[in-house]
């Protein structure tokens, strides 16, 4: 897959998200010149949101 | 008492000698907020309800003030009641038994005063009913001291055979201390949590309060149900001078005996039921306990949220992660804590048990060596108890240990006849079972003032 906006090829890479002040990794696909990361839709519904309903219910 | 005032708010109380329901105001005095309020016939009436160690009005700022119907369906007199309670049932509470092992100087429930005990059948229809009123409750059995009975673990097993989604005991933890067995059948009928009276780590402190030294049957009672897999809460009653300095060793007991005790849920002392003299007019209040607990712990005053079930009085939690070396990491942050509506008493129940039970397929299934004991490491008294940094982890990881590496720490402020709020009272969750009916816990225990 490449970047859509500086049209490289883009890389695994471990990617730190932030979510109501606290932190969690996971390898997504990065573009190696402006960092931009691609969050498949299948993440984003599954381990994702299951981090951020966790922390919202606490 | 200053008599420099501003009234906070508008609500209703009952009058400490004959109950009848009156007006009353919160006033901001120079050392904190009374309630006040005046019976035309026994006369006024002025309690300190806060201390103002953290801002009242930040604290119940999503409380909306009862409206006027709400209050004219309040009058503060459960039993006869046939109007609309403003909360679902979170908790229901079954006294299975007068009778008690201890005969400790406050007792909310006068446990060991009475000797009459309910037949096994009683109890069942009792159970049934209250899972079916309750929608499928978290149900504690209570006292007296429940242990007292030898049949609770079938109570338990019928319980959750009737729909009853989580079951607790609220014990003095004798007899789980002393009776192994008696613990592998409470596991084996399904007990998911033990509600543990637990006041501090001073033998001092149980003379106090409850006549006798109890330290180590209450370390015994842990380590049993932690052999059984059953999550044990403590449940310290905090009594200014006895043991209001004891609340951070507590902190670091729950933290070198988690996984074990997964909870702590403080109790300010609240005057029903049996206690020695008159009420006194200085109540230890919910905030002073938050600073006291802040300041003995290093735990910041922003990782405390007000309930959004109960009153936001009436109760604060919060969550941390334990982290390998046993230090707390907050979970919970005021600044994030921001939703408006209130939280319904089902969804409220599912989250708190969830976290005061232990989770054995999470526990077993998720880590290679089969338990999550061998995580952490000895409990060190030289490093901080509270760190803000916790251990890079991946989603997978930080999904696990949110559900199995979590410590809560909780507080209940109960009312009494002299500091009862209706408001509090409208929205209270935690009942208890009489007669057929559910009775909010202040209700049902508000014991008219000796003065």
């Amino acid at each position: 897959m490449k970047c859509c906006k500086c049209n490289v090829e883009m890389i695994e890479k471990k990617t730190t998200f932030e979510y109501l002040g606290h932190e969690a990794n996971y390898p997504v696909l990065r573009c190696p010149v402006c960092g931009q990361a691609y969050v498949p839709e299948e993440l984003a519904k599954s381990k994702i949101a299951e981090v951020e309903t966790l922390l919202e219910e606490k | 008492m200053n008599t420099d005032r501003t009234i906070i708010r508008y609500t209703s109380s009952m009058c400490p000698v004959c109950l009848n329901r009156l007006p009353a105001v919160l006033e901001r005095h120079e050392d904190g907020v009374y309630l006040v309020k005046e019976c035309p016939e026994h006369g006024v009436y002025s309690t300190r309800v806060w201390k103002d160690k953290i801002d009242l009005e930040d604290w119940i700022a999503r409380e909306d003030p009862l409206d006027e119907v709400q209050r004219g369906q309040c009058s503060g007199d459960c039993r006869s009641c046939t109007s609309t309670h403003g909360q679902d049932t979170c908790c229901v509470i079954l006294e299975v038994t007068g009778r008690c092992n201890l005969r400790c100087t406050y007792c909310f429930a006068n446990g060991g005063d009475q000797t009459a005990e309910p037949a096994y059948e009683e109890l069942c229809a009792a159970i049934e009913d209250i899972a079916v009123q309750g929608r499928g409750p978290l149900i504690q059995f209570a006292g007296g001291e429940p242990t007292m009975r030898d049949d609770l673990p079938e109570l338990v097993r019928y319980a959750k055979e009737a729909g009853c989604r989580y079951t607790q005991i609220n014990t003095n933890g004798i007899r789980l201390a002393e009776d192994e067995e008696y613990v592998s059948r409470l596991a084996e009928a399904g007990l998911d949590i033990v509600f543990l009276q637990f006041d501090g780590c001073d033998d001092e402190i149980y003379r106090k309060l409850r006549g006798t030294d109890l330290l180590e049957t209450k370390l015994r009672a842990v380590t049993n149900c932690d052999r059984y897999r059953i999550g044990v809460t403590l449940v310290p009653t905090v009594v200014r001078g006895v043991n209001d300095h004891e609340i951070g060793n507590i902190v670091r007991k729950a933290a070198e005996l988690f996984p074990a005790v997964r909870s702590i849920h403080f109790q300010p002392l609240t005057y029903l039921g049996r206690y020695p003299g008159a009420i006194s007019g200085d109540h230890y209040t919910l905030d002073e306990l938050m600073a006291d607990l802040c300041e003995q712990t290093g735990i910041p005053e922003k990782a405390l949220l007000p309930s959004r079930c109960d009153h936001a009085m009436c109760e604060f939690h919060s969550t941390f992660m334990v982290s390998s070396r046993r230090q707390l990491i907050p979970m919970t942050d005021r600044a994030y804590d921001t939703r408006r509506e209130r939280t319904p008493a089902d969804r409220n129940r599912q989250y708190v048990a969830e976290h005061w039970s232990r989770d054995s397929s999470a526990e077993n299934a998720l880590n290679d060596a089969g338990s999550i004991d061998g995580e952490f490491a000895e409990y060190d008294p030289g490093i901080p108890l509270v760190t803000q940094s916790s251990e890079s982890m991946d989603f997978n990881e930080f999904t696990r240990r949110m559900r199995t590496h979590t410590l809560k720490i909780s507080a209940m402020a109960f009312q009494d006849a002299m500091n009862i709020d209706l408001e509090r009272l409208y929205r209270c969750s935690l009942h208890v079972y009489e007669d057929g009916k559910l009775l909010p816990f202040c209700a049902k225990y508000m014991t008219p003032a000796r003065h």
